[in-house]
């Protein structure tokens, strides 16, 4: 009887540490996807259509990772990179397939936010480069979500 | 020894190197693609609206000669319901082009059965409500959002069951499809930046990759769909010389030939 108590006491104790560290052991791509959309809202106000697809995973700080991207020339795309990491860092930059820069000037990067612009100047394929710059995560999540119009 | 050429090259890779690591603020102007040190995705497939946004901005095109909303036949073999339902979805957009209510509305009620027909009906159902109602209220962004999240949620779905060649002959069909409404149109009404819209070589390696890798799947349309993306490689392959009519002819001929053979049994 005793021995069943401590188990229940100990079962509790876990789920109760468990449910404080939620945020941090569930924090997932999806929640990063929800920060890349945040920043792609004001967008689909001027007309932006956004993809339901996203491209995700976790980075540490400092590490990149290409996307490549299939971009047509005569519409104009937007790319947003998100991380629910309070105090981290990213970028996005787009490059052409020589791996000349290929976006817009007015690109930005407002903490774990970031988004590039680009209007293809040809039909091809394209290198989306995403960048956790810093964090204070070992390992960052990070989402990619773009629009187009 | 190692000779100057060598030093040169090592010295070239450790400056971009260097400048791809360097800060946020200036990204660099150029960078090595082919020394990227980081691991590139695989390519990303464009939805046949991004094809068609882009055609739409060089003139008007008619979009109703290109609906296609018939039932079609049903397939018992998953691949081939996997290609049709990649097509049928390109249909929904051709016809949200078209603005065309009715057409929207069986494409819909077609998708769901497809999907049902692969086991993935229940992720669907919502989608396909979604874009019956917005026809009805000729919605045609929701319609177009609607016909996205379907294709996501198929994808999703198929994958969570480790279905991915499955997701991946979904769009194909898209794919295809779309190519061929894009080559219709621009033999047509011939420009050179409507035939630079079929520059697509990675995207067709891409395929073509994923499609050696399904073995089992041994049909006559996906080894129809091999020998004709072999085809058409060299015609959209052009590097920076423009795409020709001629090509853009053949291209059609391929891909009308191979969306009969998706729609029709063997």
């Amino acid at each position: 009887m005793k021995s069943c108590a401590k188990l229940v006491f100990q079962t509790s104790a876990l789920l109760l540490v468990l449910v404080a560290l939620q945020p941090v052991i569930f924090a997932s791509v999806d929640d990063a996807q929800s920060f890349a959309l945040q920043a792609a809202e004001p967008y689909v106000k001027q007309g932006f259509q956004v993809r339901e697809d996203y491209w995700g995973g976790d980075l540490g700080s400092g590490e990149k990772k290409a996307v490549r991207q299939q971009l047509f020339k005569g519409n104009e795309y937007w790319f947003w990179l998100g991380t629910e990491v309070d105090k981290a860092k990213v970028s996005v930059h787009v490059y052409d397939s020589d791996g000349k820069l290929a976006e817009e000037p007015d690109g930005w990067e407002k903490g774990h936010f970031a988004g590039a612009h680009v209007i293809p100047k040809a039909t091809g394929s394209y290198f989306i480069i995403v960048s956790v710059e810093e964090s204070p995560e070992d390992r960052t999540h990070w989402a990619l979500v773009y629009g187009f119009r | 020894m190692i000779p100057f050429t060598r030093y040169l090259k090592l010295g070239v890779g450790v400056l971009c190197g260097l400048a791809l690591c360097a800060g946020a603020a200036q990204a660099p102007q150029h960078i090595n693609i082919k020394q990227l040190a980081t691991r590139v995705e695989d390519v990303v497939v464009p939805l046949p609206n991004e094809i068609f946004g882009a055609l739409n901005k060089l003139g008007t095109v008619n979009w109703k000669q290109h609906v296609r909303s018939d039932k079609g036949p049903n397939f018992t073999e998953r691949p081939r319901i996997a290609l049709l339902l990649g097509t049928v979805i390109a249909d929904g957009f051709i016809a949200v082009q078209a603005e065309d209510a009715d057409a929207v509305k069986d494409i819909g009620q077609r998708v769901l059965a497809l999907a049902k027909g692969i086991g993935v009906g229940n992720s669907i159902t919502p989608h396909a409500k979604a874009i019956i109602e917005a026809a009805d209220k000729r919605n045609w962004e929701n319609v177009r959002r609607e016909l996205d999240r379907t294709q996501n949620s198929v994808q999703q779905a198929m994958n969570e069951v480790h279905d991915e060649k499955l997701s991946q002959l979904v769009s194909l069909g898209g794919w295809l499809r779309g190519t061929e409404v894009l080559t219709s149109v621009v033999k047509e009404h011939f420009s050179s930046d409507g035939a630079e819209l079929l520059h697509q070589p990675d995207l067709l390696s891409y395929f073509q990759t994923r499609l050696q890798a399904m073995p089992e799947f041994n049909l006559p349309i996906i080894r129809q769909i091999q020998d004709a993306l072999v085809e058409v490689k060299p015609l959209i392959d052009v590097g920076d010389r423009r795409i020709p009519p001629e090509s853009v002819k053949k291209v059609n001929e391929i891909t009308t030939r191979l969306g009969h053979g998706i729609v029709t049994r063997d």
